[in-house]
């Protein structure tokens, strides 16, 4: 299970069964480490079983978990789905990114220290 | 379950036998930050629906790709399209297409 937020929404006609009159929405995980300016994850795409909507921060489960919330026998072709919306956030040390657009507080905007230069040779 | 586009096909005649009878597609997943934008690595899907080349496709691993396939659990694949996407809309308010000619932003 990760927290995630909406980032986009996809419609499908020619579909497997089981997708059928689903809500398809794209979620990228909110703490994910890599450098801004790279897009090296591929999106998730996730069945809504809530109603989540675009830039909404989500929690997403995946596997039997995600099935069962999607309602029926747990048997269907898909692997993640949206299980809740979330409210809000706490954890000690956690990016104001973490937090529902909404709620995030501008961080106070300290001199950002220096980043070394390239290593001198020894 | 991830988005692809569709770029090739596989032919294999020597094959696990609960393969039998099933078509493979060559698929190239791409990110969706700043439009859609190719990774650059293949995935090979079984595709039970007949999507075609270039056009975008989503993608589902494990349990739910066998249940995709539609042929039992036991079948000697983790890979399966499982739907040809019509139309996705991106944050900031980007439109991707069936193909890469349709593209909005």
């Amino acid at each position: 299970m990760f927290l995630g937020k909406v980032v986009g929404q996809v419609w499908a006609t020619r579909e497997v069964d089981d997708l059928r009159g689903k809500r398809l929405l794209i979620v990228e995980p909110v703490d994910d480490p890599r450098a801004p300016a790279e897009s090296a994850v591929k999106p998730v795409v996730v069945v809504d079983t809530v109603g989540a909507n675009l830039d909404e921060h989500v929690l997403v489960a995946f596997g039997k978990a995600a099935r069962v919330a999607a309602g029926g026998d747990g048997d269907f072709a898909f692997e993640a789905a949206i299980v809740g919306i979330v409210d809000d956030v706490h954890a000690p040390g956690m990016p104001q990114s973490w937090r529902p657009i909404h709620l995030q507080e501008p961080e106070p905007r300290e001199p950002e220290p220096r980043e070394p230069g390239p290593k001198e040779a020894r | 379950m991830l988005v692809g586009t569709v770029v090739g096909t596989v032919w294999s005649t020597k094959k696990d036998p609960t393969l039998t009878g099933l078509r493979f597609l060559v698929i190239e997943p791409f990110t969706v930050r700043d439009g859609p934008r190719p990774t650059g690595e293949a995935i090979v899907a079984v595709d039970p629906i007949g999507a075609g080349i270039g056009e975008r496709v989503l993608v589902v691993y494990g349990r739910a790709a066998r249940h995709a396939i539609g042929r039992g659990h036991d079948v000697g694949f983790q890979c399966a399209v499982a739907g040809i996407i019509d139309r996705m809309e991106l944050a900031g308010g980007r439109t991707v297409g069936t193909h890469v000619e349709f593209d909005e932003s």
